[in-house]
């Protein structure tokens, strides 16, 4: 009992500690960069402004997820419903997913550049940028797809299987309804951990924004914007400016965190599958 | 009269363990047949090869024949969602979707391509009256099901397994987890149903088997020992293992 208190006490201050690191963090960029947050900063482009950034973090992340949320929950129910638990391919897959995972994701887009820019010859641009993002958000969406998908009781599915359903049936009348709660949280999670990525996309969509927008231009995001800045930009007050994305992100993410865990909270109450009557 | 369902030397392994040695058993159409013995004697895995809902498991083979009328249910081409509408299921705990009432028993209407708004009431609201839940959740069927008590969703689930109106209806220990009060419930609504459907119901509770059957069938480690009227089968048994088991001499 000592032991356990003691170490709960180590959690507690360790936690403080955290806490208090991240408020410092915090608030030292919500100093320097509250004040260039204005209307104008957000719209416009070019030095003064992150607009053109702002729109290029949205488009990229939502291409990505229309790619990678299908196909999550595609490889999620052909593993998790269709090859049955514990066989030797589930467990080849899934180590394949773990290793693409952990692998850090600048790797996984120097890969793809080789591929999309190098064999295919597509420019520096979005469209590379999503390609290389939805490579590094497949592992992880398939992994918050499964654990979604498997968080449903089994009951469900033999209550569905005894009723006369075949397995799709039963998979996305009953398991994918009974999931979407826990789907849409994962899905916010994936987009929050998406926006923050700069590594990756500094190699494939750069770190210009092009005079003319299109998907086939370099488009440069926020997270990259708050890198360029800091390590090569030559304006002045570019760590106000480098604080000021970096708020404006962050906000960002946190809107998205919110909405997607009270979207995932209506459904988790209502747990409303499809419409009766 | 042609029985309902005719087992014929049915036996069924799980990876190489057995689980059913060769079962031959009859059940008359309308009649209520309990199925009893110790945990692990097999009777839940009969319940499940009658519908077929026990090859959803790995490693699980079956062999013999399930006659259900002059269809037989063990052969390849036929199709197991067609033998599931005919024979319906109870789970031992009550498992209603994380739907509203109503999407609970329309699910099956709904799975057959029954759409029509009108036809769905009208057999959602027959199949809450005869599963004797009707007058608890009329104008609450757009409540959500885990709403409801233990006993009123496990009557809900009966209610769900009639809307597609099955001939056979399998119960898996239905009150198991139930109070005494929601239990007798359930007992009163199988012998309302006592005729009008054939089931065959795993119980635990041999009182339970007493009171609601008409024949009781005791099986033991994987095979079946006795099948008779169920007055007999308490009063004078005629294999010395039955009375042992309903004695008390086998752990239950």
């Amino acid at each position: 009992m000592v032991r356990g208190r003691r170490l709960f006490g180590l959690s507690a201050v360790l936690a403080v500690l955290g806490m208090a690191g991240f408020v410092l963090v915090l608030g030292s960029l919500l100093k320097s960069g509250l004040p260039l947050l204005t209307w104008r900063f957000l719209t416009s482009s070019g030095n003064v402004g992150i607009g053109p950034e702002i729109l290029n973090t949205v488009v990229l992340c939502s291409i990505t997820m229309i790619v990678t949320v299908p196909l999550g929950l595609l490889v999620a129910v052909y593993q998790g419903e269709y090859l049955r638990r514990q066989s030797r391919r589930v467990r080849e897959l899934d180590h394949l997913r773990a290793t693409l995972m952990s692998a850090p994701t600048i790797v996984l887009a120097l890969a793809v550049y080789r591929v999309a820019v190098g064999w295919w010859h597509w420019p520096v641009s979005l469209l590379t940028g999503a390609l290389a993002l939805s490579v590094i958000n497949w592992p992880f969406m398939v992994t918050v797809c499964r654990a979604a998908l498997s968080a449903v009781p089994d009951s469900y599915r033999e209550a569905s299987l005894a009723l006369g359903a075949s397995r799709f049936e039963t998979v996305v009348r009953v398991v994918i309804p009974a999931a979407l709660g826990t789907l849409i949280e994962g899905i916010g999670m994936a987009l929050a951990r998406l926006a923050g990525e700069s590594a990756a996309l500094i190699v494939t969509t750069g770190v210009n924004v092009s005079q003319h927008w299109s998907l086939w231009g370099p488009g440069e995001t926020l997270a990259v914007h708050i890198w360029y800045i800091r390590t090569e930009g030559v304006v002045s007050g570019r760590d106000a400016e480098a604080a000021a994305t970096g708020v404006t992100l962050m906000i960002g993410i946190s809107v998205v965190l919110w909405l997607s865990n009270r979207v995932a909270q209506l459904f988790g109450r209502s747990e409303g599958g499809y419409d009766g009557t | 009269m042609e029985p309902k369902l005719r087992v014929e030397n049915l036996s069924v392994w799980y990876q190489r363990q057995p689980a059913l040695k060769h079962v031959t058993l009859s059940v008359e159409e309308g009649e209520v047949l309990a199925l009893i013995g110790p945990s692990g004697c097999g009777k839940s895995t009969f319940l499940r090869t009658l519908n077929r809902l026990s090859e959803e498991q790995v490693g699980v083979r079956v062999s013999g024949s399930i006659m259900l009328g002059d269809l037989d249910i063990q052969e390849s081409h036929v199709d197991v969602t067609q033998i599931r509408r005919r024979v319906g299921m109870v789970f031992q705990a009550p498992n209603p979707f994380p739907f509203s009432i109503f999407d609970n028993v329309a699910y099956g209407p709904r799975l057959q391509g029954v759409a029509d708004p009108g036809t769905l009431r009208k057999i959602v609201e027959q199949s809450l009256r005869q599963a004797a839940l009707w007058d608890e959740v009329r104008g609450k069927l757009r409540r959500p099901a885990l709403a409801l008590s233990g006993g009123q969703q496990q009557r809900l689930c009966i209610a769900r397994a009639l809307a597609v109106n099955p001939e056979v209806l399998l119960m898996d220990e239905p009150t198991a987890s139930l109070d005494p009060l929601s239990t007798a419930k359930i007992e009163e609504l199988v012998g309302a149903l006592r005729g009008q459907y054939t089931i065959v119901m795993v119980t635990h509770n041999l009182r339970q088997a007493a009171r609601i059957s008409d024949r009781t069938a005791f099986f033991l480690d994987g095979a079946l020992v006795e099948v008779g009227p169920t007055r007999q089968i308490f009063t004078a048994p005629q294999d010395n293992r039955t009375e042992q088991y309903l004695t008390g001499r086998f752990e239950s």
